[in-house]
């Protein structure tokens, strides 16, 4: 018992490092694999608060360019208007279709804090569970595709954005309709890579990258990006495929959340397909 | 209870700074610009090694918590407390430390200053890396980070002293 009163003595700076130092680790692993504590986030309203201040300021700055972008997505989105096109056959067209049923909805918001440089990156958005945001929404902006929400609080939402090392969105590269998972190798906030690809389809540069929609957390059709150029994998017969992004997440702003209201079906049939034995090629 | 009040404002004026413009500037290359050791470093000589440990663990976590990066820092700034009374010790001079004094390179002069803080930041830099990326393939984007940090770093704490010690030296 003395023995170990007297080791304790004797160590106690070091145990008491470690015991912190676990505490930190803990907390860093857990986070990385799974959100439980809403505490460490800037997702919490403290930290959630602060950023809103920030971003009252640094918005000024930006108005007339985001401005002109939701200009031109209004105009483009305009185009598209039933009243604004010519109804060839005037007793087919209604406006109030049974026929499609809404799959998709949009909540806008900003993004009040992100960063572009570590290895994981994680933006902070100014909506929370109060408009319906939940885990696992996809973000959009109007350029193209940013991420995944990953944590919510009232008030406030974190999504972690397509610069973060697993982030695997399942994305077609047009006109030849090949698919693959989105990845980034936390280096160049302007380039990804896509995994899986076969080395002996031949891929044109500059073909445009987009969401496959399989999962069912983005619609098909959203842009990711264009095709640079094809980089062999050492060992495997499979193109690792560099990607341009089309958004620019160093000026990151206004963004879209995806509220899918037929998850819930989805999942629910997916659930009743047996696991198959053969791993998919990665 | 004049140095608890400078301390209690240093330590929110190196948080806010940390997070709301250090945090921000994305030079590239991999390079990070941490400011939160130089608060750890600055603190008086005879602080208790509990009260640092404990300090760099509050600090750390507050910027976790703004910054989205769960226990990062808060675990490298740790290991900096941790290492600051053996590296002093390493580096002390012929007749032990003056209380008097404090570990700025006002009062200990540039060789001392360059080697201590050089060798703790070194230590925090690559544990702070090796957390971040956690894999040893990138090696040389690690190294490289490593290495360009520490200068700009360790110039940001320089220019720091600068600005923010003469006039608190005065007080």
């Amino acid at each position: 018992m003395q023995n170990l009163i007297a080791f304790l003595r004797r160590f106690r700076v070091f145990l008491f490092f470690a015991i912190l130092q676990v505490i930190c680790l803990l907390t860093y692993v857990q986070y990385l694999s799974f959100p439980k504590s809403q505490f460490f986030t800037s997702a919490s309203s403290i930290g959630g608060e602060f950023y809103s201040m920030k971003y009252a300021v640094a918005q000024h700055f930006e108005l007339e360019s985001t401005n002109l972008k939701l200009q031109k997505e209004n105009i483009y989105l305009r185009k598209r208007l039933i009243k604004n096109l010519y109804q060839v056959d005037r007793n087919l067209f209604k406006i109030k279709d049974t026929s499609f049923e809404q799959q998709y909805n949009y909540i806008p918001a900003s993004v009040i804090n992100s960063t572009t440089g570590k290895m994981n990156n994680y933006f902070t958005i100014n909506i929370g569970n109060m408009q319906g945001v939940k885990r696992g929404m996809g973000v959009f902006s109007s350029d193209g595709v940013v991420g995944i929400i990953h944590n919510t609080s009232k008030h406030y939402s974190v999504v972690k954005s397509v610069l973060t090392q697993d982030i695997n969105i399942d994305v077609l590269i047009q006109p030849i309709g090949l698919y693959g998972f989105l990845k980034w190798d936390g280096k160049d906030p302007t380039r990804g890579t896509i995994s899986g690809i076969s080395n002996d389809l031949r891929i044109k540069k500059w073909s445009k990258v987009y969401t496959r929609g399989g999962s069912g957390v983005f619609p098909k059709g959203i842009l990711v990006g264009r095709v640079e150029k094809l980089a062999p994998v050492e060992g495997k017969p499979l193109w690792d495929v560099v990607i341009k992004f089309s958004q620019d997440f160093r000026s990151i702003d206004r963004v879209y959340v995806i509220k899918n209201l037929l998850i819930e079906e989805q999942k629910a049939l997916e659930l009743d397909v047996p696991e198959d034995e053969d791993k998919p090629l990665i | 209870m004049k140095i608890i009040g400078q301390q209690i404002f240093r330590f929110v004026l190196f948080v806010l700074l940390q997070v709301f413009i250090f945090n921000q500037i994305e030079i590239g290359l991999g390079i990070t610009l941490l400011l939160c050791p130089l608060y750890i470093m600055l603190m008086p000589f005879d602080t208790n090694i509990f009260v640092l440990m404990g300090l760099a663990f509050l600090m750390g976590l507050n910027v976790d918590i703004m910054s989205d990066t769960y226990g990062l820092h808060a675990s490298s700034l740790l290991l900096f407390a941790y290492f600051r009374p053996i590296i002093f010790n390493f580096f002390s001079p012929r007749d032990g430390y003056d209380v008097l004094k404090s570990p700025t390179i006002f009062d200990m002069g540039q060789t001392w200053f360059l080697y201590t803080f050089g060798s703790l930041l070194l230590i925090y830099l690559t544990w702070f890396f090796i957390i971040e990326i956690f894999s040893f393939n990138k090696i040389i984007y690690l190294l490289q980070k490593i290495f360009l940090s520490l200068i700009f770093t360790y110039l940001l704490s320089l220019l720091l002293q600068v600005f923010l010690l003469r006039k608190t030296q005065k007080l």
